[in-house]
């Protein structure tokens, strides 16, 4: 990924790209091969955004405390920005879809699917 | 469309300008084209159209004087020849022929939802016999603002927001049922300006937007640890934090899917963008909270990505999905950030006001970022009470006491003076675009965001 990308899209996140964001960054990239190259880092970083948004905002478990949700937060509105800006709308769609789904089993106490998962699936969506 | 105009005068003879007054009436009633008419309800009171300038109202007062001298013999004055003279009566003779020399009606014209006055003309009311309470009638007539229109719009939204509600598991959605703010009806508003109009595609997004607006505020009402807000208690408070992030993470991620589904592009990255801003601001506006209550640069920066954010994206995805022209977008995403701007000052004055609903100082307890709170602790007679008081903790009889000093310390009049010149300033924002005619509405919506305050 350049690193005029990694220093927009991690400003006041940056220490999260060490702290595991970058691992998750590179298992959504296989994920993303069949988009146009420059797009590629983009969305495979959306989704690890979201990714780590959803985990620091401590969905499905202990609700995280207030600043570490707001990071967490701040995590899942950049991602979706990221896909408004880049991704084809079934794939925008997709990521919603999902989150609602782990969100709404959250809400209801149910055993939360696995969202990495979940999100990969979205990257393929076509329609 | 009836109304009246109350005011105090304060001196014997007095002009009230009252052309602010009237513009703001005609405003808020959405009339496009057509006539304020006036009527003084006092035989002391009379109206008139002139130059507020101060050496010549001197001038008028003299001339006044001059023609109906006070105690210059008036029959009106000799009591004793009159029948049932109340106790109170004042020898007011002269007050009385000055009025017959002055109206005691005016008719203004409207044009485009602005009076028709010429540059130097004001509408006074002139006091002849004050110190007193005083009220001007007024009646609106001619052509307002599409008021049925948008009644019906209105109702669009809120059909649509309970149809996406009424599909959403119980757990999520029952929070969300609550009443209609004001960043849908921007949007249905300027969705009406372009040439691609469609009131049920305005309705989706307005909708959309609520949603979104309604899931940040349940994390944020976790983070400001809120148990209550309009009125009912916070889903934080009332089902505990991890359903509160859940129901806003679910709320998010639906409104960002009704918003892609739409299927405009603009439309999508501007509402993107916003809710980035709305997210950063609201860490800083935490991390703020380390040197409460911050300065106005701080404040001005936090609630321009905070709330104004929002305003202004709602403003411009309307207009977008019209397909209104780029410089009326943008004219109306800079409406939108005055108006945000203006709209949080008016909420945190609400702050200070016993008749609010809401419980006086709510904001000071949880030290949430507050203008009025700011100019308090900067003023030289109560700033270093009120700075002491906020530097520890926070029980009900600080909380009290931090309120009594920023109402005595003059800042609520100066937040309102501040919101009002961005009302203002945003009105001034549509004057050079074509809106369609729906310039009258959208400044009454403006001008309705701090009503509250006046």
């Amino acid at each position: 990924m350049s690193v005029q990308l990694l220093d927009r899209e991690l400003d006041r996140l940056e220490g999260l790209w060490s702290d595991g964001l970058s691992e998750t960054y590179g298992s959504y990239l296989d994920a993303v091969g069949h988009f146009d190259p420059e797009m590629q880092p983009k969305l495979a970083l959306a989704a690890a955004l979201i990714e780590a948004g959803v985990r620091l905002q401590g969905l499905g478990g202990r609700a995280a405390p207030p600043t570490t949700l707001l990071i967490g937060d701040l995590c899942l509105a950049r991602g979706s920005r990221l896909l408004a800006d880049n991704a084809p709308l079934a794939v925008q769609v997709a990521f919603a879809r999902a989150i609602e789904t782990a969100s709404s089993a959250a809400a209801a106490g149910q055993p939360a699917p696995a969202l990495r998962q979940l999100l990969r699936q979205s990257l393929g969506a076509t329609r | 469309m009836s109304h009246r105009l109350d005011f105090v005068t304060t001196h014997a003879t007095e002009f009230v300008d009252l052309t602010d007054r009237i513009r703001d009436e005609v405003r808020r009633a959405g009339l496009r084209n057509g006539r304020v008419h006036m009527q003084s309800l006092h035989t002391t009171l009379g109206l008139a159209i002139n130059e507020n300038e101060p050496l010549l109202l001197h001038d008028f007062e003299s001339l006044l004087d001059r023609l109906a001298p006070a105690g210059a013999g008036y029959e009106h004055d000799d009591f004793a020849r009159r029948f049932e003279v109340p106790l109170d009566e004042p020898a007011n003779g002269h007050a009385h022929c000055r009025q017959l020399l002055l109206s005691a009606f005016a008719t203004l014209m409207v044009e485009e939802g602005d009076l028709v006055l010429g540059r130097w003309q004001s509408m006074f009311a002139v006091e002849l016999d004050g110190p007193r309470q005083r009220q001007v009638a007024l009646q609106l007539d001619g052509e307002f603002a599409r008021s049925d229109e948008q009644v019906s719009l209105e109702a669009l939204v809120e059909l649509e927001l309970a149809r996406q509600l009424m599909v959403d598991p119980e757990p999520v959605a029952s929070p969300m049922r609550r009443l209609v703010g004001l960043r849908p009806k921007l949007v249905q508003l300027t969705a009406g300006i372009g040439p691609r109009s469609d009131p049920l595609r305005a309705a989706e997004l307005a909708a959309a937007v609520e949603l979104l607006h309604n899931a940040t505020l349940i994390h944020d009402d976790y983070v400001d640890e809120s148990t209550h807000r309009r009125g009912r208690p916070t889903v934080a408070a009332a089902e505990g934090p991890e359903r509160a992030i859940a129901v806003g993470d679910y709320y998010f991620a639906k409104a960002t899917r009704l918003i892609a589904q739409i299927g405009n592009g603009g439309v999508t990255s501007a509402l993107a963008e916003a809710l980035e801003a709305v997210c950063a601001s609201q860490i800083d506006d935490v991390a703020m909270r380390g040197s409460y209550p911050g300065d106005r640069d701080s404040y001005m920066r936090v609630i321009r990505g905070k709330t104004a954010s929002l305003f202004a994206a709602a403003c411009e995805s309307g207009a977008l999905l019209s397909g209104a022209a780029p410089d009326v977008v943008d004219a109306l995403g800079r409406f939108g950030v005055l108006l945000g701007t203006a709209f949080q000052m008016a909420d945190d004055m609400v702050d200070f006001s016993p008749s609010s609903g809401k419980p006086v100082g709510l904001d000071i307890r949880q030290r949430v970022l507050s203008l009025p709170l700011i100019y308090a602790a900067e003023d030289r007679v109560v700033g270093p009470e009120v700075r002491r008081l906020l530097a520890g903790a926070l029980g009900d009889a600080e909380v009290g006491r931090v309120a009594e000093l920023v109402t005595a310390s003059g800042a609520l009049p100066r937040v309102r003076q501040e919101a009002k010149g961005l009302i203002d300033a945003a009105v001034r924002e549509l004057d050079a675009v074509e809106l369609d005619g729906l310039r009258p509405a959208l400044a009454g919506l403006a001008l309705s965001a701090v009503d509250r305050i006046s």
